[in-house]
């Protein structure tokens, strides 16, 4: 049976849910997460979130329901007469923001559920669960290398005292066949990391900072929403300028370059991690590049190849977001478009500003691939 | 002496539209495409110092120039400054920092330096909703001769560095 403070407390954290949700894209567009992983609660403000409370009133001053009155008659408040003008109030209001603890999971869970994202169909061993032998158990059989000494001496000994043939004076204990005790094992069910993201951003020069903190701030988000979906998914980075390299979390938080722009440095180093790392038999690969499209020279041509030939085969989702570049003079994603016409594994948004990271991330997600 | 030969080669075609100069003196060649020429500007698409001069230049070389270029040019619409310096195919690409912007998009100059090698400038327009082309940079002749000795400077930076 469930009590009522039970139901008042899931009613209040539906308030609370309903009041973040409403806020979400705030959230999404300004970067303050970024940094935060999987558990780590986030404060957020809720204003105008009134918790009930009793008032006291003055004492003597009676109370509604008292009094010379008929059935039907208007009530006054009590101590009041008649009609009034008051004026506003010149001391500052007392307004109460609460701050309200929400984990990232749960944020990404709402993200999801705000942008209706889908859940994501994992392919191949995505429930095969692999088995781990764990040497818990005893047996009456098996190889001398795994015999168990202390348990087949202690039975011995049992044995020995039970048909009277152990002295005391002489503790001479001889194991017999059916004495021995053999280490024995189980096999535990674990399961199996069956999903890769890989993040590729350009951090070259013509890349402003502020580009980088909505790459970054998206990048974030589709993290969260994925490791919200898979347990254990392994992340991956790569960022490049004229070349390219797998970088840790932290470092694709934080670098700054000044580089040229070529983008199929990041698709060797993505295709070549790929290949050795992460077999598209066995696991969902997702990729998600971010760059302003500013590429040099006859790079596109190089890019196109390996995009083709080696990362679109294997990958459930390549997703590139282009944001605007304050020269304007990014055209990979049309080149792309022109390329790779409607090819179903290659999702193509453009990010001109911060708050259009919101549907980018709806058009990543949205398929739910 | 490029810069005098340049401005000559100029004045030579007032009144004249689409025409190269061509500008020669020893190693290196300065091009030039006129649109448009009238005796106090030009229009052009495109002004480069070529020469083969700059062959093994390495980035660092490049980098220490294109700093000290964009320091004298100060006297287009717009100030200049690095943007992308690509170690693996030695170049610096100089732009308008900021590009001038109004409704009808923005407009920015492109500078290159590369090993090689050459020193050019670009102007270009960027439309929304379109890719970025090539525009007409109005310069007058005075402006165009230096840069011509700008480029020319350049190259000797790189050079003697």
């Amino acid at each position: 049976m469930v009590m009522d403070i039970q139901r008042d407390q899931r009613r209040f954290k539906q308030i609370v849910r309903g009041r973040i949700r409403q806020n979400l894209r705030k959230y999404i567009t300004h970067g303050e997460m970024i940094g935060r992983r999987g558990r780590d609660a986030v404060s957020i403000p809720v204003p105008q979130l009134d918790v009930p409370h009793f008032k006291y009133g003055k004492n003597g001053s009676g109370g509604v329901g008292q009094g010379k009155g008929e059935i039907g008659d208007p009530l006054t408040q009590p101590g009041q007469e008649g009609d009034g003008a008051g004026g506003a109030g010149s001391e500052p209001g007392t307004g109460h923001l609460v701050e309200v603890e929400v984990s990232l999971n749960e944020l990404a869970e709402m993200l999801g559920e705000e942008l209706e994202l889908p859940r994501i169909q994992p392919k191949g061993t995505a429930n095969i669960e692999s088995e781990k032998a764990k040497y818990n158990s005893i047996r009456q059989t098996g190889p001398e290398s795994l015999k168990h000494f202390k348990k087949t001496y202690l039975r011995a000994l049992k044995r020995q005292i039970t048909t009277g043939n152990y002295a005391p004076e002489d503790p001479c204990i001889v194991p017999v066949k059916g004495d021995k005790q053999y280490r024995s094992w189980n096999d535990v069910p674990l399961p199996e990391v069956n999903a890769v993201a890989i993040y590729l951003m350009d951090v070259s020069g013509s890349m402003t900072d502020e580009q980088k903190n909505i790459v970054r701030n998206e990048a974030f988000w589709i993290d969260a929403w994925l490791t919200h979906q898979y347990r254990g998914i392994e992340t991956r980075y790569i960022i490049h300028d004229a070349v390219a390299k797998e970088v840790d979390e932290h470092t694709f938080y934080h670098t700054r370059e000044s580089g040229g722009t070529r983008i199929s440095s990041a698709y060797k180093v993505c295709a070549d991690l790929i290949a050795s790392t992460f077999p598209s038999e066995d696991w969902n690969i997702y990729c998600f590049q971010f760059s302003d499209g500013d590429n040099w020279g006859d790079d596109n041509r190089i890019a196109f190849e390996l995009l083709s030939q080696k990362l679109l085969p294997v990958v459930n989702a390549f997703c590139y977001g282009q944001v605007e570049s304050p020269y304007g003079s990014g055209d990979f994603i049309d080149s792309l478009r022109k390329e790779f016409n409607d090819h179903e594994a290659l999702i193509l948004s453009e990010i001109p500003d911060k708050d259009a990271i919101y549907q980018s991330i709806k058009t990543f997600l949205g398929k739910g691939k | 002496m490029l810069r005098d030969d340049f401005l000559q080669e100029l004045s030579a075609l007032v009144g004249q539209t689409n025409q190269q100069i061509c500008v020669i003196d020893g190693p290196r060649t300065v091009k030039c495409q006129v649109l448009q020429c009238d005796p106090l500007g030009a229009a052009i698409s495109n002004l480069a110092l070529e020469t083969g001069e700059l062959v093994s230049a390495d980035i660092a070389k490049l980098e220490t120039a294109s700093k000290s270029l964009c320091g004298r040019v100060t006297y287009l619409l717009e100030p200049i400054s690095p943007i992308e310096i690509d170690a693996t195919g030695c170049v610096v690409q100089m732009r308008s920092n900021p590009p001038q912007k109004d409704d009808n998009g923005l407009k920015y100059y492109e500078l290159t330096l590369r090993q090689g090698g050459s020193v050019s400038l670009t102007r270009y327009e960027k439309q929304p909703g379109n890719s970025r082309l090539p525009v007409p940079a109005t310069l007058t002749h005075e402006v165009l001769g230096r840069l011509v000795e700008d480029f020319n400077i350049a190259v000797e930076e790189v050079l003697s560095s």
